[in-house]
């Protein structure tokens, strides 16, 4: 992305004072999400600060948990060992739990088509290739999937802008590890005006740096 | 264009507006409704041209640079950035050499992520009740409750204040125990010349932009004070594979901030004293308790009801507390609640499904203690009667916001007569009765 839109964003972002993830009046984060579903064609994103943070959420969104197995077959050495820290064995057989989406500035063009291929109930898209600091997202269409994974992250809070109590209506969404995987507007007001760069390549930008 | 720029300045107050009728009976608030947004973080020219100039450079350099500064500043061995304050508290745990099924005890007061950080080290927190008066871990407590799978105590410096460390380091190097800290409300906050953060054998703080320091979004900093904890921790990340890293944008952030936390924290403390001296003279109000030799960074400022002081004792304190509470919000003044539950009551550690099936609870007997709010009466004392401001000390108000929050008390305080009268209308709950307010 060209440094000049990316001091834009971040200046844009600063100057509004809202660089809080949990502030109401963020408008970064939704903005993100919204691409996001819009380009893979999910109805749910669930952002997170990490490629990790996305693999246990796509886990903990489809009930995956300490004990469970899923197929092993594609994941990275990485990824392997992260999923067994979390319990989930790695010797299942079968279709895979979820399917992994990497970007970055050169292949962030090709999210529409690399989503309309993945099977799997949840998409782990891994936005850190796009230079803004650790950032990923879970996509799926599965309410529950997404329901459950915005508690993982948060504290089992029902959503980012909210002050919350944890009178939880639905108490077996709420997971019993519960993490800060919250993504900062920041970072997510870069990352999506850089997908947004993908989709209008040769539109001047205002600076040929 | 959207700034956080204030649209219209206070009035000066006028020392006849104490007199007058209360906001909740129809009187003039004392904080305007249209005045009320604190803001924070402040955010300069500064924070936007380090922001601009760290585009520049290679992003693992902008982490490290800061990560550098900070552990300079608060004078720890070593440091780990993260990506959170819970992250950085899982890494203090590991590096301190915390394995599953341990024990780590922890205060029952305090935010849900310290025991959350814990589960997440694949130990199980038991949690203690907290000292009346500082409201941080209670070291006899944390004693009795040492058993021979303890392998940490975690006290967290409550609201700012450090918690009672040296009493705690006995007990540690007595019992063979790490000492690992919470610091996530304690930036600057000092025991003697000792910064929070670097007393400890390992400490994690969260850096995320509503903290007295504050990153650009979220981020955290586990602190060492050996190599060898250091470098466990990181081995941990490697063979877990866990991505915990902090993001450079947070990190610019914070280098320009860093630079003007100092400052901050002198107003923080002009406005805790200003605010202070004359809660005192309320009767009805007190102000936090800070020990001799202590440095409270007032990340919160908890503010103690005395009831009888004003002819109230015959009252629940709990009921005095939320018609005051009441009262005060209708003046303006954003006085919270902070967490109402001890947190072996919150959902995750009723049911304790950690990271499924029960692990790691199921790794130790404590895991599947039973607690009753009996267990902690320290707690459910300081729940029951006092009360928070937030932002509200934490931001380097204008002069004349501090002193308007001043008159409100004082406002509030002159009237026992209508917080008699809202305390007799309404049946209050305990607050450990109502949901866990998680903030
Ligand atoms: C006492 C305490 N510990 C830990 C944390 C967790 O920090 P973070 O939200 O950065 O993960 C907080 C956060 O708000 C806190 O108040």
């Amino acid at each position: 992305m060209e440094l000049f839109d990316t001091a834009m964003v971040l200046t844009r972002v600063m100057t509004s004072g809202v660089v809080m993830s949990i502030e109401k009046s963020d408008r970064e984060l939704p903005g993100l999400e919204r691409l996001l579903t819009k380009r893979t064609k999910r109805s749910h994103a669930v952002l997170v600060n990490s490629r990790t943070a996305a693999v246990h959420a796509a886990l903990a969104g489809q009930g995956i948990v300490h004990g469970d197995r899923i197929p092993g077959g594609s994941l990275s050495p990485e990824t392997r060992a992260f999923v067994n820290w979390l319990g989930v064995e790695t010797t299942g057989t079968g279709a895979p739990a979820f399917d992994e989406i990497a970007l970055d500035a050169h292949v962030a063009d090709s999210l529409p088509e690399r989503a309309a291929e993945a099977t799997a109930p949840a998409i782990v898209v891994d936005l850190t290739g796009l230079g803004f600091g650790p950032a990923a997202a879970v996509l799926t269409d599965d309410p529950t999937v997404w329901a459950r994974a915005e508690r993982l992250k948060i504290f089992g809070a029902h959503d980012l802008r909210t002050m919350w109590t944890q009178e939880e209506s639905m108490p077996d969404l709420v997971p019993g590890v519960q993490f800060n995987y919250r993504l900062s507007p920041l970072v997510a007001a870069c990352a999506r005006m850089a997908l947004m760069q993908t989709a209008r390549k040769n539109v001047e930008t205002g600076a040929r740096l | 264009m959207i700034s956080d720029f204030p649209r219209a300045p206070l009035p000066l107050p006028d020392e006849a507006e104490v007199d007058s009728a209360l906001a909740a009976h129809g009187g003039p608030a004392m904080v305007p409704a249209d005045r009320r947004r604190t803001q924070f973080p402040v955010i300069t020219k500064e924070d936007v041209f380090t922001m601009l100039l760290a585009q520049r450079q290679e992003p693992e350099k902008v982490v490290a640079g800061f990560t550098e500064a900070y552990r300079d500043y608060v004078g720890a061995g070593y440091a780990l950035p993260t990506a959170s304050g819970t992250a950085s508290l899982h890494m203090a745990l590991a590096g301190a050499g915390v394995r599953p099924g341990d024990e780590v005890i922890v205060p029952a007061f305090t935010f849900i992520a310290t025991a959350q950080a814990v589960v997440a080290a694949h130990a199980v927190p038991v949690f203690v009740d907290i000292d009346p008066l500082t409201y941080c871990m209670d070291p006899a407590a944390a004693e009795a409750a040492v058993t021979e799978r303890t392998a940490a105590v975690m006290p967290v410096h409550v609201h700012g204040l450090p918690a009672d460390v040296p009493s705690l380091r006995r007990l540690a190097s007595r019992r063979g125990l790490a000492l690992v800290e919470d610091a996530s409300h304690a930036h600057s906050a000092r025991i003697g010349p000792h910064v929070a953060g670097s007393i400890g054998d390992a400490a994690g703080q969260s850096l995320m932009a509503d903290k007295n320091f504050p990153l650009g979004g979220e981020g955290g900093m586990a602190f060492f004070a050996t190599e060898e904890g250091y470098r466990r921790a990181v081995r941990h990340l490697r063979e877990h594979g866990i991505d915990y890293r902090m993001s450079w944008v947070a990190a610019a952030f914070g280098s320009s901030q860093l630079g003007r936390l100092p400052y901050y924290d002198a107003v923080r403390a002009r406005n805790a004293e200003l605010l202070g001296d004359s809660l005192e003279r309320t009767g009805l109000f007190t102000p936090p308790h800070v020990p001799e030799g202590w440095t409270h960074s007032y990340n919160m400022y908890r503010i103690g009801l005395r009831p009888e002081a004003v002819g109230l004792g015959d009252l629940d304190p709990h009921a005095v507390k939320a018609a005051v509470h009441e009262l005060l919000v209708a003046e303006g003044v954003p006085a919270r609640e902070w967490q109402n539950t001890p947190l072996p009551f919150h959902l995750p550690f009723r049911e304790r499904s950690g990271f499924g099936r029960g692990y790691p609870f199921t790794l130790s007997p404590a895991g599947s203690r039973e607690y009753t709010p009996e267990d902690f009466p320290n707690t459910l004392r300081m729940l029951d009667s006092t009360l928070v401001l937030c932002r509200e000390l934490r931001a380097p108000v204008e002069y004349e916001r501090i002193l308007r929050y001043r008159d409100a008390f004082a406002k509030v305080a002159a009237r026992p007569d209508a917080v008699r009268d809202l305390a007799a209308r309404q049946e209050v709950p305990h607050p450990y009765e109502r949901a866990a307010r998680l903030g």
